[in-house]
């Protein structure tokens, strides 16, 4: 309809786009600066939770009880990568904002959104930069596990995986909210303030709602900061990540709609309301799901493997009643030790709460208090205790089946290892940063044939 | 991905190039036209002032039209909505005769906005390879482009350590690397000097020639009368004369009469 060339002005191939997206992150600074910053802060977590490690491992080494309570997941990789959460919390949004905040500043914007892609897709390509970047920015943190190999640590790779994977998805998600706010915000300061608005705001919610009873303990569970709790404990929840998904995928479609000049705003709020909504649904699809896995090597997040054949048989509906206080340390016990490993291996599981004020109403409720009534298959049986040695015989006893036999097998050993060598921190503190500063130099190089056959060209015309 | 640019080269032309033969009177003394675009009845307010007031103008096939005025007449209010980079409150385009909505301009337009440098940390040579890749254009097609524009003794430059003059022939460089029949261009002549500008204008007549239609924002009255083949006079947002300059001259009764003798008779 338009013209001879119309095929070149609709299809274009997305090689070039993906290129130009990684030369532009690349060429700043914001990448490298921060990648510089966290090779120390890595690197002093990581030595401190080694030392620390090793300390404990002294007195493992003499008890193998003591041993086995020795896990690299705890120890070392948790608060190595909590140092990496924090740099992509405070520093990633920067980094994220730029690769569409310097285009919009430069009004390069203005000539990319002519081009013939779809806004999606030109989000699509910033998130893969932003995904590079990521890559880029978890250097720091995965040299730190090949020092600990080096230094003979043992890692487990589902453990780790599972727990990059959750960092993964947490880079994704920042890096989601920042295109977001780059896109609607006209200065990249603004960007920067509505990300962290976010970020920095899971944090208070963290400090202020965690653990509080009703519509806080729900407004808590939206904190960002939450969701890397469940990797970190071992577990690779498919709820969590199809969540996180959902809420990657819903930002980044805010983002395709306030990208793209010439349309009204108020087609691109009703625009937004369609994207939000669709979000929400796929957030509550994705709440539905239940399918969790215990990726641990201790299996800390799971009942024996005899019970948990036995739970997942038992398809009569279980409905747990607590009467306690939702931020009573013992309801934490129950909730870590029990309720929610019974809720990841039983077909179907109903726990509730009854009301944690009771303490201070009638003597007969207080007498109540503490108590966990299971029910199951018409009969109920009531106990005050949180370990799942007592709990697990009374829920066969209900269930009117004969407790397994333990299955034979290797018990967690634990990996004990006394170290804390200061020469890794010369590698966090000089090798690797004398690296990202090589790295650096050479992303900023001019294309060598390009410079040679121009300046030949150039003095040639000028001979 | 830099390896589309290899051996380019220059255009050496000059003011006295036979080129410049090809004169902006001679092309309006061509036979009347096929229409490309019809824009009609364009407005545009921002909150409680009218930028644009119901403008309307053609531009034909292979033209390069001019659009005339001084700084704050809309120029590139005018430009960007018809693009479809501005939503507007009213107003009409069409293409060959047929309606164009907002998001399909952008497979007939391109335009090129004033005082944009874009990618600044990329060298030149990458941000043209990055433009001949997405729309596939050939080595040649692309030495092409570099030598009629003069960009070569910068390829190797970073955006950002361009001057003024280079800046302008990187987007120039751009805007001819894009396929499409119809290029906007806001201030194109901004940084450059009087023989810089002539190169530039040569450059656009050959491409006019060759079928490509030029619309350019200008505020140089001079420039335009030298570039355009015909020129939409804008003031305070309305278009107070369309035309080629005889059809101008001829409305306002100023036989002879310069560009700016014109304009200052319509506005």
């Amino acid at each position: 309809m338009l013209s001879p060339e119309t095929s070149r002005v609709q299809n274009a191939p997305l090689r070039p786009l993906f290129v130009k997206e990684l030369w532009e992150i690349l060429s700043g600074r914001a990448l490298w600066t921060m990648l510089l910053l966290m090779c120390p802060l890595v690197g002093y977590s990581f030595f401190q939770a080694a030392s620390l490690y090793g300390e404990a491992s002294v007195a493992g080494l003499q008890s193998p009880v003591l041993a086995s309570s020795l896990s690299p997941l705890d120890g070392i990789l948790v608060p190595t990568f909590g140092a990496f959460y924090v740099a992509i919390t405070l520093l990633f949004p920067f980094v994220a904002i730029r690769v569409l905040g310097q285009e919009k500043e430069s009004g390069a914007l203005r000539l990319l959104v002519q081009l013939p892609y779809r806004s999606p897709t030109l989000i699509a390509a910033k998130l893969a930069a932003v995904l590079a970047a990521w890559a880029l920015s978890s250097m720091p943190a995965l040299s730190a596990l090949v020092v600990w190999e080096v230094l003979g640590g043992h890692l487990s790779a589902p453990e780790t995986l599972n727990l990059l994977l959750g960092h993964l998805l947490y880079g994704l998600l920042v890096g989601a909210i920042a295109l977001f706010a780059a896109s609607v915000a006209e200065s990249a300061a603004t960007a920067a303030i509505v990300t962290l608005a976010f970020t920095i705001g899971s944090w208070v919610l963290d400090f202020t709602a965690a653990g509080q009873p009703g519509l806080l303990a729900w407004v808590s569970s939206l904190s960002l900061t939450q969701m890397l709790h469940t990797f970190e404990q071992g577990l690779l929840s498919a709820r969590l990540v199809a969540g996180i998904c959902a809420g990657v995928l819903g930002f980044a479609a805010l983002g395709a709609v306030w990208l793209p000049p010439g349309i009204q705003t108020r087609d691109k709020v009703i625009r937004s309301v369609v994207c939000l909504v669709a979000a929400m649904l796929a957030l509550g699809l994705a709440s539905q799901v239940k399918l969790t896995f215990d990726v641990t090597e201790d299996r800390r997040n799971s009942f024996p493997p005899a019970d948990q054949r036995l739970l997942a048989s038992l398809s009569q509906p279980l409905v747990v009643t607590v009467h306690l206080a939702p931020e009573d340390p013992r309801y934490a016990d129950l909730q870590r030790n029990v309720l929610a490993k019974l809720e990841r291996s039983m077909p179907n599981v109903s726990i509730r709460l009854a009301d944690g004020r009771q303490r201070s109403s009638s003597s007969a409720d207080e007498d109540h208090y503490g108590e966990v009534e299971y029910n199951y298959a018409g009969r109920s049986d009531v106990s005050r205790s949180t370990s799942p040695r007592e709990i697990l015989p009374i829920l066969y006893g209900l269930a009117r089946v004969s407790r397994p036999a333990p299955a034979p097998g290797r018990d967690y050993p634990g990996y004990p290892l006394v170290t804390g060598s200061p020469v890794a921190l010369l590698w966090f503190f000089f090798g690797l940063p004398l690296c990202i500063a090589l790295a650096w130099w050479w992303s900023r190089r001019l294309p060598k044939p390009i410079a040679a056959r121009s300046r030949r060209r150039f003095n040639h015309e000028h001979d | 991905m830099d390896g589309v640019l290899q051996v380019v080269s220059p255009n050496r032309s000059s003011p006295r190039n036979p080129t410049f033969a090809i004169t902006a009177a001679a092309a309006s003394e061509q036979p009347c036209k096929q229409v490309l675009l019809r824009v009609d009845s364009i407005s545009k307010r921002y909150a409680d002032q009218t930028i644009l007031s119901d403008v309307a103008f053609d531009v034909q096939a292979g033209e390069i039209l001019g659009i005339i005025g001084p700084n704050g007449a809309g120029k590139t209010t005018l430009l960007e909505a018809v693009a479809g980079m501005l939503p507007i409150e009213k107003g009409d385009v069409r293409w060959h005769g047929k309606p164009l909505p907002p998001p399909r301009r952008r497979e007939a337009i391109f335009y090129l906005p004033d005082g944009v440098r874009p990618y600044q940390e990329q060298p030149v040579a990458r941000v043209l390879t990055f433009f001949a890749e997405v729309y596939r254009r050939s080595t040649n097609e692309v030495q092409d482009a570099v030598g009629s524009v003069g960009l070569t003794p910068v390829l190797h430059k970073r955006v950002h350590a361009l001057s003024k003059g280079y800046s302008r022939r990187l987007l120039l460089t751009l805007g001819l690397l894009t396929p499409h029949p119809l290029l906007f261009m806001d201030e194109p002549f901004d940084g450059f000097d009087l023989r810089q500008t002539r190169e530039i204008v040569s450059v656009l007549r050959r491409k006019a020639v060759q079928g490509r239609t030029f619309v350019l924002a200008i505020h140089q009255l001079s420039d335009a009368e030298r570039v355009c083949d015909r020129f939409v006079l804008l003031a305070e947002g309305c278009a107070r004369g369309v035309g080629t300059l005889n059809e101008l001259r001829a409305r306002t009764g100023i036989a002879g009469g310069s560009l700016e003798d014109i304009f200052l008779a319509l506005t």
